[in-house]
């Protein structure tokens, strides 16, 4: 009580403080007990609010349907609530309204289909909508464009994943490369040491002793090239077909120079280009033009 | 007969929703079968129509709110926008009563920017006055659904509409104005969507979905089709805060007022005077601080004196 007490008097220095200072801080003092909570303010008209409740019956006896009108009139369905919902949860909120409307439904429909009503809609009845069908193709759109940003968003997390993942495998491989290159080093320098170590004396009979991978490296290269000559220098081209003549002069460019085949043979001094009089200007030999020099 | 016939329209009119009174019936007087006949199931006509107007200076968004709702409701009539606050209250009526309707739905749009819904039954009904929040029209495109236009809607309540009067009142209200009638001449067969009022917060929340459920015929769900049932939002959604019951329509005896309601302009006000008390507090605590200091004064400092010459 005491402890009250002091509160009580400071609160009064504090008011008569404030009358002294001027009457925007009476104005301020009052505005800010009524902001503080607001239920507090408004709980004192709440006792002056009219609540009639006789009235009330009464009117709604005067507009009432007659009881026994028939259900079909009224259809309406009543949910009972669980518990309290909080209107500030969103979610929450809207998830009581949706299962409200969903057991809603199943008990009108489930009354709807006893009374033998048809009451779905066929899927070839065409009628108006509540929505033009150029509004619904734009909500199409916009949940197109949804789905793909997610989708692209995904992909890109996939390629990143892969990135790595290949950056791995292909670490991996040039590790393994230089180690196979070493071993088939090693292997011939063994050899020679082995063949120095036995004097040279072995024929040219006598077998090598391969390692299984020396044999394995002896294979053809994998990169195959059937058809193809090693010899061949036009790379392959010059067997292929084609009867026009801008794909026979394309044809003859590419067996000429090669199609990214043989690398670095842009131009060679072969025998066919020594023979070739087409890069020159015919007329330049001819007499009439020789004698006017 | 067909004088009869007659007789019985023009008595039946005004009073279709009151089935059971049929005092005046005595030319069918000698005839026993037939009233009682009529008196115990009497054909029961919904014969409401709703007027939906306007006040003028209403923004676009609640605008094609009210488009929204006549789109909603094939048993309305839409009509112009109306002015003259002054006696808007007998305008109105003259209105309704001009265009034939039982009842209206008028969207009052203040200061552009709080949106009021009076909610109206037309003779001599209670009338509703809300303030209408949160509002998203059919046109935002996070609400997909569609559904027919002018099919009737199944109306879902919670289970709190029963428990006050107040409540009891509006809900009855809401079911003559929202349920579409059952033999209007716009109405489509099919039940494809479903209104839902709830109260939540001393408000009442509007949410309109469209049914899409699995089936093959018109008149049976397929079997496990009820589980597979699906509600997409069609929109619109708005919130209701009930301010005041009328006795009659625009007016009349106030019934009923909501304790916790706060009008805007209120609010509005609070909030600055809010922010001006900023200058006067900053003034006040200056002032303080003085009076602080005169009153307590500070020891006299030993170095005060020393870097004067």
């Amino acid at each position: 009580m005491v402890a009250l007490r002091g509160k009580e008097l400071q609160v009064n220095e504090e008011e008569l403080e404030d009358s002294n200072v001027g009457d925007v801080d009476d104005e301020e003092f009052e505005s800010e007990s009524e902001s503080e909570p607001e239920e507090v303010a408004v709980s004192e008209p709440a006792k002056n609010a009219v609540y009639n409740k006789e009235a009330l019956l009464e009117k709604l006896d005067d507009i009432a349907w007659p009881q026994n009108v028939e259900w079909i009139h009224k259809l309406t369905v009543d949910h009972a609530v669980d518990q309290e919902v909080d209107v500030n949860d969103d979610l929450a909120r809207e998830l009581a309204f949706y299962t409200q409307a969903l057991d809603g439904t199943r008990q009108a429909f489930e009354k709807l289909q006893s009374m033998g009503i048809p009451f779905l809609r066929p899927p070839d009845y065409y009628a108006e909508m509540v929505k033009s069908d150029a509004h619904m193709l734009k909500v199409k759109g916009k949940l197109l464009v949804e789905k793909k940003k997610i989708e692209e968003a995904e992909e890109r997390k996939k390629a990143r994943e892969a990135k790595k993942l290949a950056k791995e495998v292909q670490a991996q491989k040039t590790k393994e490369r230089a180690k196979r290159k070493k071993e088939d080093i090693e292997s011939v320098k063994r050899w020679r040491k082995q063949r120095q170590q036995s004097g040279f004396a072995r024929g040219k009979d006598e077998e090598l002793d391969l390692s299984p991978d020396e044999e394995k490296s002896f294979e053809k290269s994998k990169k195959r090239r059937t058809g193809v000559a090693p010899g061949d220098r036009s790379g392959g081209f010059r067997r292929k077909g084609g009867n026009e003549k801008g794909r026979k002069q394309r044809e003859f460019r590419e067996a000429k120079f090669g199609h990214g085949g043989r690398k670095g043979m842009k131009k060679q001094n072969t025998a066919e280009s020594t023979n070739d009089f087409k890069g020159f200007n015919k007329d330049k030999f001819s007499a009439s033009k020789r004698q006017k020099k | 007969m067909g004088k009869k016939r007659k007789h019985a329209e023009a008595s039946e009119a005004p009073k279709e929703e009151v089935a059971q009174e049929r005092p005046k019936r005595t030319l069918l007087g000698w005839k026993d079968g037939v009233p009682e006949k009529q008196n115990s199931s009497p054909v029961f006509r919904n014969r409401e129509k709703v007027l939906v107007t306007c006040s003028r200076r209403i923004t676009y968004r609640y605008r094609h709110l009210m488009l929204n709702v006549v789109s909603l409701l094939p048993h309305c009539k839409k009509d112009s926008k109306v002015e003259s606050k002054e006696s808007k209250g007998a305008t109105l009526n003259e209105l309704i009563e001009l265009r034939n309707c039982s009842s209206c739905l008028f969207f009052e749009c203040r200061k552009q920017k709080d949106l009021y819904l009076w909610m109206v039954k037309c003779p001599s009904g209670p009338s509703v006055k809300f303030l209408v929040n949160a509002v998203h029209t059919m046109e935002e495109l996070k609400l997909t659904g569609n559904h027919l236009k002018g099919s009737r809607p199944l109306l879902t309540f919670t289970s709190n509409f029963d428990k006050e009067p107040r409540w009891k009142l509006i809900k009855e209200m809401i079911v003559q104005i929202f349920g579409t009638p059952k033999d209007q001449r716009k109405v489509k067969p099919f039940h494809d969507h479903v209104f839902v009022f709830s109260i939540v917060d001393g408000h009442i929340w509007f949410r309109n979905y469209q049914i899409s459920v699995p089936h093959n015929e018109t008149d049976k769900v397929d079997r496990g089709g009820l589980d597979k049932l699906t509600l997409v939002e069609v929109g619109p959604r708005f919130c209701l805060n009930p301010i005041k019951i009328f006795g009659s329509s625009f007016g009349g005896p106030t019934f009923y007022e909501n304790p916790f309601y706060i009008s805007p302009n209120q609010i509005r006000a609070l909030e600055k005077k809010k922010k001006a008390g900023k200058y006067s507090k900053k003034v006040k605590a200056k002032k303080r601080r003085k009076m602080h200091e005169l009153s307590n004064p500070l020891e006299p400092d030993e170095f005060a004196d020393l870097w004067k010459d």
